[in-house]
């Protein structure tokens, strides 16, 4: 049996589960279960409380009819718990949000469906117009996107930042999800033999090798390769660095999805991250610039020194004065 | 022993079935669980139910009521109801969808979808993950009564007239009039520091013609108030599309035989600019003016020189 929720959330999810058998008059307990995303034990003995509820003077007629046999509870409610209740401001923000962003993903109807849902809502909630979501439209994200609902092939002209490098990749789209703000394209990677994953603003070029894709992505091999994905995902290549900070530069604790951090003695905030490429780590320590300090590795505080090096050496060789 | 959700359950039910105010003595009387003596203990017993159920969305209403009590208390139906949405069958399809596949941290999607009755999708693929912070349901609930906000935002107490909540690269901001600086800012909804807080409803006086639409920028070195300066950068051929799918057309000064390009950017944040041309390697540099060039210069002495 799972932990027991208190019962303020345990109210919360009953009056829902209520709310719903009101209507529906009576349903299997699996199917209960799994709608509300319950285990079947607490949800019989949340039911069979229930049913010891009502207005006094609490004898049977003025009790809820709910009855709960080991497959089946029917219930006969009456319309109060019927209606639906009032949504706090963290759902109807999670809804509002929700319908926003997808209204946003390039090339949605905003006259559709979702378009028509969402004006109901934000009338009764109040509010139009509060609420604006910007998703990114890079280049190839529509040929991308429809490559991947399609099972479609795709050959893409990819530049790596880990390995600050071009190639020519040939890859089976699974899924383009936006993360942080930017698009990914996760997907079996032909040339690497590997799930991988890839932004799609570093796709220089896409075209459709006009195959299916063949592999779907099973579950088993549905995760990116952690190591060729820039840090995103610790894997077994990665190196755990240690930086200090300073105030200019603790934004890197929320820009990046795989670090965390702690407040240090000094005033400053420790952070750990895992380094997957030292190109990338090179850049990322020229964003943070004199405001960062790599406590450990050493071989990896040279890395940044390098990275500056060899900017330097661009800068004064184009010298204008 | 009575168990805590049984009484919370038949005190929803009470106070929301007769619709009349009824005093802590009577519901006393007709919720089972509740001390049987009158006084303190009772008395808290019935706050802390009471802190529950707000906690969950359900306020209960104190009223002044004729009795040796005075006070009565009742759910009104208008703040327990959702009102009618009258979402057809392929709007709700759409509304559970978009749920389903918008990741926003947090169960609360879900938890209206119960409150509406739609079923859960759970074979949606997720489309986006947008970051969830507890500050986003306040700002979004003081827009919708058009409440002034204030919150601590780098070390300094804020007033705002909301305008709009947006997400933008990746970030959550607050466009609205800032009533000390008496002109439009933009904060990052991350950075404000502790809780927010909002004053009445229907506080907010947005000046005339404020247009929050064009408060931010589509490009991280236009979000910042310092002065106007045209930065000229030199992209090599590698990331020359790329570049220029990112930042338009518009901004193109030159196209060079070897592939690269000369990009006029107009810059008011030169600390943004930085970051983001240094995420381009050895692949971009600054051209002029000059002193942003020596910035960059001294910037990058800094980190080769540090030991």
């Amino acid at each position: 049996m799972t932990t027991r929720a208190d019962a303020g959330s345990r109210l919360l999810r009953l009056l829902a589960v209520l709310t719903w058998l009101a209507r529906q008059g009576r349903a299997t307990v699996t199917e209960l279960s799994e709608r509300f995303g319950l285990d079947a034990d607490e949800l019989i003995a949340d039911l069979e409380l229930a049913a010891c509820c009502g207005l006094p003077p609490y004898s049977p007629d003025q009790l809820m009819e709910i009855i709960v046999d080991d497959q089946e509870v029917v219930a006969d409610l009456g319309t109060e718990l019927g209606r639906p209740r009032r949504l706090t401001a963290a759902e109807g923000f999670a809804l509002a949000a929700s319908a926003r962003a997808i209204l946003a993903v390039p090339g949605a109807d905003a006259d559709g469906a979702l378009g028509r849902a969402l004006a109901k809502l934000e009338a009764v909630l109040g509010g139009r117009g509060l609420l604006r979501v910007d998703l990114r439209d890079p280049a190839n994200l529509a040929l991308i996107r429809d490559a991947a609902d399609g099972g479609k092939q795709l050959e893409l002209q990819y530049y790596s930042a880990s390995s600050d490098r071009e190639s020519t990749r040939v890859v089976d789209p699974v899924s383009v999800r936006l993360i942080e703000g930017h698009w990914y394209l996760d997907g079996y990677c032909h040339n690497a033999t590997g799930m991988r994953r890839f932004r799609v603003d570093r796709v220089a070029a896409a075209r459709l090798t006009g195959e299916p894709a063949c592999h779907r992505g099973d579950e088993a091999e549905r995760e990116p390769d952690a190591s060729q994905s820039e840090a995103f995902v610790p894997g077994p290549e990665a190196t755990v660095a240690h930086l200090a900070v300073d105030d200019d530069a603790v934004w890197i604790t929320e820009a990046l999805l795989n670090s965390s951090s702690e407040p240090r003695a000094d005033g400053r905030t420790g952070v750990t991250l895992a380094v997957a490429s030292t190109v990338w780590f090179g850049r990322l320590l020229l964003r943070l610039g004199p405001h960062a300090e790599v406590l450990d590795p050493p071989e990896l505080a040279e890395t940044g020194r390098q990275a500056a090096r060899q900017l330097l050496t661009r800068y004064r060789s184009n010298a204008t004065s | 022993m009575v168990d805590r959700l049984e009484r919370l359950t038949d005190l929803v039910l009470v106070l929301l079935r007769d619709q009349r105010p009824k005093s802590l003595r009577e519901i006393a009387s007709e919720v089972p669980g509740y001390p049987t003596q009158e006084g303190e203990a009772r008395r808290q017993a019935f706050e802390r139910d009471k802190r529950t159920l707000r906690d969950g969305g359900i306020e209960v209403t104190a009223m002044p009521i004729d009795g040796p009590e005075q006070v009565g208390y009742v759910i009104r139906p208008e703040d327990y109801y959702l009102p009618d949405l009258d979402l057809a069958p392929d709007e709700q399809a759409a509304l559970n969808l978009a749920v389903a596949a918008v990741h926003l941290g947090d169960p609360s999607g879900r938890d209206a979808l119960w409150r509406l009755g739609l079923p859960a999708s759970a074979g949606a693929r997720p489309v986006a993950e947008l970051p969830a912070l507890p500050a986003l349901p306040v700002l979004h609930g003081a827009l919708r009564a058009r409440a002034t906000v204030s919150f601590d935002y780098r070390g300094e107490r804020r007033r705002v007239d909301p305008a709009q909540l947006r997400f933008h690269g990746g970030w959550w901001y607050l466009v609205g009039h800032d009533l000390d600086r008496g002109a439009p800012r933009t904060f990052r909804v991350d950075r404000m520091e502790g809780d927010v807080a909002a004053a009445t409803p229907g506080s907010v006086v947005l000046p005339d013609g404020f247009d929050p639409d064009a408060a931010l920028p589509d490009v991280p070195w236009r979000i910042g108030e310092g002065a106007l300066v045209t930065v000229v950068v030199h992209v090599d051929a590698a990331l020359a599309a790329l570049v220029l799918d990112e930042v338009g057309q518009s901004a193109l000064a030159a196209r060079h035989e070897d592939g690269s390009v000369v990009l006029h950017l107009e810059v008011t944040n030169i600390a943004a600019l930085r970051s983001w041309l240094f995420e381009l390697g050895d692949h971009a540099e600054v051209v002029g003016p000059e002193e942003v060039r020596a910035d960059v210069v001294s910037w990058l002495e800094a980190v080769a020189g540090s030991s």
